[in-house]
């Protein structure tokens, strides 16, 4: 089987600050790092090839620095990797991004399973994994936190709305996956990622990919951004200074007040 | 070694962060720190080639390293020393105890060894320093006899005592320093070799997380193959050899552990109210506990890059630089610290924030790898070489550097740092005329003012640029902005100290007082203020509360 | 196209802006590599309008014909009525709003409902201001299905031309409209907390970067534009009772291959006791300033002593003090009960954005500037640590 993951990189959105006085964000010093539930995805992939000796390729797309969170990949175990990078990439909303990766798997060829975190951290649409199906005409188990083969069905377990189901589907097929509670990320050894080097690594252009302009960048995406702005301040709370004592008593005071609790 | 690719280092980075993340938690450090404790596993982990793998980075790839050069070393070092300096200490010690093998072992050797610690993860230990033999390795006391078969060499048996080892009780591997015949030179000793015993933990001040002990050798047989380089009396120079790269690793302690007390007191100084105010909003705490030593570790940094970009380039030796860059991010790292205690007031003093542990920590980077002292020697006896060489021209050539780049670029402390090396250049032709280097407080003096002097220049180069390395975390308005900061007060303290320098050796110091051009140096000084709180607000940016 | 004009002074105003490093300033001018994503922050935040973003027409679209405003109706199996599903409380939420934009509009509003039986909803579809009901009955439709559920969808969509659709951001909603919107080629908008109407197009505002700064994004040249929208976000209506949608029945084929992904087992957990965080009247929430697990137990004890649930940051989560399925914010649930007390969160907007429409918030905190305060209507400075074990103490005397 072939697997092919779709990561993506993402700034540190815990440690994104905003500049108070002009209310943008503060870029200096945030880290990049692997959206963490791609993270999950690529440690999914890495598992079935342990287990079953599928092959693993990663695809991102992004600036070239975006090469990070390709090479991690394959230090981590995948067998190539691929970058899209190219102007004609930028501005891309989840459509433009959905289709310009579903180009990228079918030039890979025949992929089984196609994998991809949920949602990335920057974003949180959960909108291209099923994009990229939807543009392949493949089916797709969002949200699934355990993959199985079995033969030629594989078996998934995935969220629902208050709860989860076990489902059965065959390739080719695309899982978006959340992060489980017992999930622990894997970081590569020095010696790993030194190894990584020597992989395959490809940066493919929109033309190598057969990708058509006029579907990609901010031409090719319906969404436009109209305007970015800092999140509204609501009005000053009613404020208590003073001692524990008194703190305790105040927020007694506001609790009969507002009737949570008996006068 | 050149270093590698940036992308393939700062996955290392994460990797590194990402374990210590996990793993060594500040809990975790506090409790192995009061009970004075060798964190095994940890360490087991770091030089795990399948988990870490840290010690790799000083093997070549051929041996089954991953072949880091300095500047990826700096980096590692500079993570290590903001995770704790005792784990850091640790894992230096392995690269410094890998040293002599890579700087003065025969190909064999090095298959043989370097192989051997890469692929089973041995943690090698640096014996050098013994009871009377500190900096000054010349009074080495532990033996190497020969021991003849035949009329034959097979091997020598060591004797003697050694003190302060690092990985001294822990280590599978040691490279131990010994008078041997021919002169001083370097052995392999394995921990299991008979007569060789390591002595107790040491109780210490600081980086109590990094094993120290005493070794004892008792009449050990060390076959000939294990003599580094198989030719006795190369010890010295194959250990001064690196003292270029060792000392900037130490450097990179002193600004990842400064960095790590200026960063917490940062955060911890936005929660902080004392009337009515946050504490990062009062000029009188900033201006005097933070700002200066964000400024001058910041300098450190770009003067580390600097020598660390020319050692991968290719030049060896840099024996002025590397004391230089210790010598000013260990001192500046520590007196970071030791504000970080004041910037936390009474909880500073108390077990139950990092600070006071990272200011026990970091004091030993102005101890080991030669003390501050020796290395103002050092940086004095390189730089007046310079001086005499090309006749007082060495500092005013670069002096006139600076001239041009504040033309092309007035932002940067190109200035002021100017007038600093100007000033520099006077008082030590004056030193010459009057021939005050017979003071020794002279001599040591001024390898302080020569370390300022560099830093203004190098930081004011480095801000310059339109690209800034990977490790800056401030844009260029914060950065020029420290620049300035560090030129005027370089230039203000080499004006004034050395003409007191000066005037307290002599009854009249000539012109000095003209050459240090005292006017400009105190106009240059307009706007440190502003400076300052631009700095202030960008740290507070960059480093928010938790 | 992204293009610096002359007109640049080399302020450096749109460097530290970038929050892609994609602009350096070289010889005094802004230069703009490759990482840039046209995200157009810089193009706000310049002085001298310097900085342009040009777009391309996309080959224009006949949008005509496009009128009125949809809402998916999400149904969920009835705790007291196995045979007989229920409407899902979001599903009103979204009428609600879907109410507004259409009055705004002069369109009709539409509910549109797959299932395999006519349960008669049009009534609490009505009273929840739909005009219409869309039914689509079907015997395929019985449970949820990705690609029957779509394929039922775009064929409504193209019958009917909406120009907006709405879709609640369950798990459900949030597989659906991306399989939808990615087919009809048209925009979505994940995880919308304020919809309006600007210039007759749906102008969809939500939080980004981890809800560090807000963004207002339209789809001006493909309709329907489509928005999912979080339950709990958007206050629901006054239900006008006696109003009912009219029906309109829609005759779908399905083809039986279409299910691709088959339902091997199901297992609800909602019922396991307990109430869930986003239907909770009192949440009791600890954040990073909590710092312990043992520490954080407190905040459970009192949660216990006021009858609510507890709640946590997600800072708090990251650290483990608390599991996952009980974070409140953007990453997390969107809750809005009567009483929101926290202690030690200082309210970053991710978090925010999950407790806003709280009825009454309650802050402790020690930093006086914390974010919380700016949305709490009480705010307490002080020691999280000192005060929850005194409040409990207080309330067990009671």
């Amino acid at each position: 089987m072939h697997i092919a993951v779709c990561v993506k990189q993402v700034p540190d959105t815990t440690e994104v600050k905003i500049n108070p006085e002009t209310g943008t964000l503060i870029r200096t010093g945030v880290p990049s790092i692997i959206n963490p539930y791609d993270h999950f995805a690529l440690q999914t992939a890495i598992e079935l090839k342990r287990i079953h000796g599928c092959r693993v390729t990663v695809i991102s797309m992004g600036p070239p620095q975006a090469k990070s969170v390709v090479q991690m990949g394959l230090a981590l175990g995948a067998d190539d990797g691929v970058l899209l990078s190219d102007m004609a990439f930028a501005g891309s909303d989840t459509w433009a991004t959905s289709y310009a990766l579903a180009r990228a798997v079918k030039k890979l060829g025949k992929a089984d399973i196609v994998l991809a975190g949920m949602q990335a951290i920057d974003g949180d649409t959960a909108q291209t994994g099923p994009g990229v199906a939807q543009q392949l005409g493949i089916p797709q188990v969002t949200f699934c936190e355990k993959i199985d083969i079995d033969g030629k069905k594989i078996i998934a377990r995935k969220l629902i709305d208050g709860g989860y189901e076990v489902v059965e589907v065959k390739a080719p097929v695309l899982f978006t996956m959340i992060m489980p509670k017992d999930y622990v990320p894997r970081y590569p050894s020095f010696l790993e990622t030194h190894a990584s080097l020597k992989k395959p690594y490809y940066v493919w252009s929109a033309s190598d990919i057969g990708a058509e302009a006029q579907y990609l960048g901010l031409k090719g995406s319906p969404t436009q951004v109209a305007r970015i702005y800092p999140p509204p301040q609501r009005g000053k709370a009613l404020m208590t200074n003073g001692s524990a004592q008194e703190a305790v008593e105040k927020i007694l005071d506001i609790m009969r007040k507002e009737h949570f609790i008996a006068e | 070694m050149p270093s590698m690719d940036p992308i393939s280092r700062n996955l290392m980075l994460d990797s590194l962060k990402a374990y210590a993340k996990k793993h060594i938690t500040n809990d975790f450090i506090r409790e192995k720190d009061q009970a004075n404790e060798f964190p095994a596993e940890i360490l087991k982990d770091m030089y795990d080639h399948s988990i870490m793998g840290v010690h790799l980075l000083m093997i070549p790839e051929e041996y089954g390293g991953v072949a880091g050069g300095t500047y990826d070393i700096y980096r590692i070092c500079e993570v290590l020393a903001h995770i704790d300096l005792g784990i850091a200490t640790s894992v230096f010690a392995t690269f410094l105890g890998t040293d002599p093998l890579n700087v003065g072992g025969t190909l064999d050797q090095k298959k043989k060894w370097l192989e051997r610690i890469a692929k089973e993860n041995l943690m090698v230990a640096y014996a050098a320093t013994e009871a009377d033999a500190g900096s000054d390795l010349l009074n080495l006391r532990t033996r190497a006899e020969h021991v003849l078969k035949n009329g034959q060499l097979t091997g020598y048996r060591l004797t003697g005592n050694k003190q302060w080892i690092s990985n001294g009780g822990v280590a599978d591997l040691y490279t131990v320093l010994a008078m041997a015949p021919g002169g001083p030179c370097w052995f392999l000793v394995e921990k299991d070799m008979e007569g060789f015993s390591p002595n107790k933990h040491e109780d210490k001040h600081g980086i109590r997380l990094s094993n120290t002990a005493g070794l004892s050798l008792d009449n050990v047989y060390v076959p000939k193959e294990n003599l580094i380089g198989e030719a006795e009396g190369q010890g010295l120079l194959q250990a001064q050899a690196v003292f270029g790269y060792t000392r900037l690793m130490v450097a990179a302690f002193g600004l990842g552990a400064g960095w790590e007390a200026v960063e917490q007191a940062i955060r911890y100084s936005q929660q902080r109210i004392q009337a009515g105010s946050p504490l990062c909003d009062k000029q009188g705490y900033t201006h005097k506990l933070i700002v200066p030593h964000a400024v001058r570790l910041e300098a450190s940094r770009a003067y580390i890059e600097e020598i660390a970009c020319r050692l991968d380039g290719g030049e060896h030796g840099l024996q002025t630089e590397g004391a230089i860059a210790k010598y000013s991010a260990s001192e500046y790292g520590n007196r970071a610290a030791e504000d970080a205690i004041q910037a936390f007031g009474g909880y500073g003093y108390t077990h139950d924030f990092p600070v006071e542990k990272i200011k026990r920590d970091v004091k030993i980077t102005c101890i080991y790898e030669g003390t501050s002292e020796v290395l103002e020697m050092t940086i004095y006896r390189g730089r007046w070489q310079e001086h005499l060489k090309t006749r007082g021209r060495y500092y005013a050539d670069i002096a006139d550097e600076m001239d041009a780049l504040h033309a092309k670029n007035p932002d940067v402390g190109a200035q002021a740092a100017g007038l600093a090396l100007r000033a520099l250049a006077a008082v030590l032709e004056e030193c010459r005329l009057a021939k005050l280097t017979r003071h020794q407080t002279v001599t040591f003096k001024l390898g302080r003012l020569i370390s300022m002097a560099e830093l203004a220049y190098v930081f004011a180069r480095s801000a310059a640029k339109e690209k800034y390395s990977e490790s800056v975390r401030f844009d260029s308005q914060a950065w020029q902005a420290m620049a300035r900061v560090y030129a005027r007060e370089a230039a203000l303290l080499i004006a004034s100290e050395g003409l007191a320098m000066v005037l307290g050796c002599v009854d009249s110091a000539g012109n000095l007082s003209a050459a240090v051009n005292m006017d400009a140096v105190q106009a240059a000084q307009k706007g440190m203020t502003a400076d300052m709180d631009l700095v202030a607000v960008k740290l507070k940016q960059t480093f928010k509360a938790r | 196209m992204i293009n610096v004009s002359p007109k640049c002074i080399g302020c450096n105003k749109c460097v530290p802006v970038c929050p892609f490093a994609a602009i350096q300033l070289i010889d005094k001018k802004a230069v703009i590599n490759e990482a840039c994503t046209l995200c157009g922050a810089c193009v706000q935040i310049c002085p001298v309008s310097a900085i342009e973003i040009t777009r391309e027409e996309a080959s224009a679209r006949d949008l005509s014909g496009y009128k009125g405003v949809w809402v998916f109706v999400e149904l969920m199996e009835s705790p007291d009525d196995a045979k007989r599903p229920r409407i899902k409380p979001v599903t009103f939420e979204l009428l609600s709003v879907g109410r507004r934009l259409a009055d705004e509009l002069g369109e009709e509003l539409s509910a549109v409902l797959l299932t395999d039986k006519n349960y008669g909803f049009e009534k609490e579809l009505g009273a929840y201001g739909a005009d219409k009901m869309y039914l689509a009955e079907n015997p395929e439709l019985y449970e949820y299905n990705t690609d029957i559920f779509a394929t039922a969808i775009i064929a409504l969509v193209n019958k009917h031309k909406p120009a907006a659709m709405l879709y609640g951001a369950t798990i459900m909603g949030r597989d659906l409209a991306p399989r939808v919107a990615s087919c009809l080629y048209t925009g979505l908008t994940a995880d919308c907390t304020a919809l309006a109407i600007k210039d007759g197009l749906l102008l969809q505002s939500r939080p980004a970067f981890g809800g560090n700064i807000m963004a207002d994004i339209l789809s001006p040249n493909s309709r329907p534009q489509m928005a999912t929208v979080r339950p709990n976000v958007m206050k629901l209506a006054e239900p006008i009772y006696g109003k009912v949608a009219m029906t309109v029945r829609e005759d779908i084929k399905i083809d039986k291959n279409l299910r691709r992904v088959k339902v091997l087992e199901r297992h609800l957990t909602r019922d396991k006791g307990g109430v869930k965080i986003e239907d909770a009247k009192i949440i009791v929430s600890g954040g990073r300033g909590m710092k312990t697990k043992e520490k954080f137990k407190v905040l459970e004890e009192l949660s216990r002593l006021l009858g609510g649930v507890v709640g946590a940051s997600r800072a708090a989560v990251d650290l483990g003090l608390k599991d996952k399925s009980h974070q409140v914010g953007q990453s997390g649930a969107t809750v809005s009960p009567k009483l929101y007390l926290s202690f030690g969160i200082s309210g970053a907007v991710q978090h925010i954005v999950g407790m806003k429409s709280s009825d009454v918030i309650v802050a402790v905190n020690k930093d006086p500037n914390a974010p919380i305060f700016g949305v709490a209507k009480y705010g307490v400075v002080g020691d999280a640590h000192e005060i929850a074990p005194k409040l409990i103490e207080a309330l067990k005397k009671k």
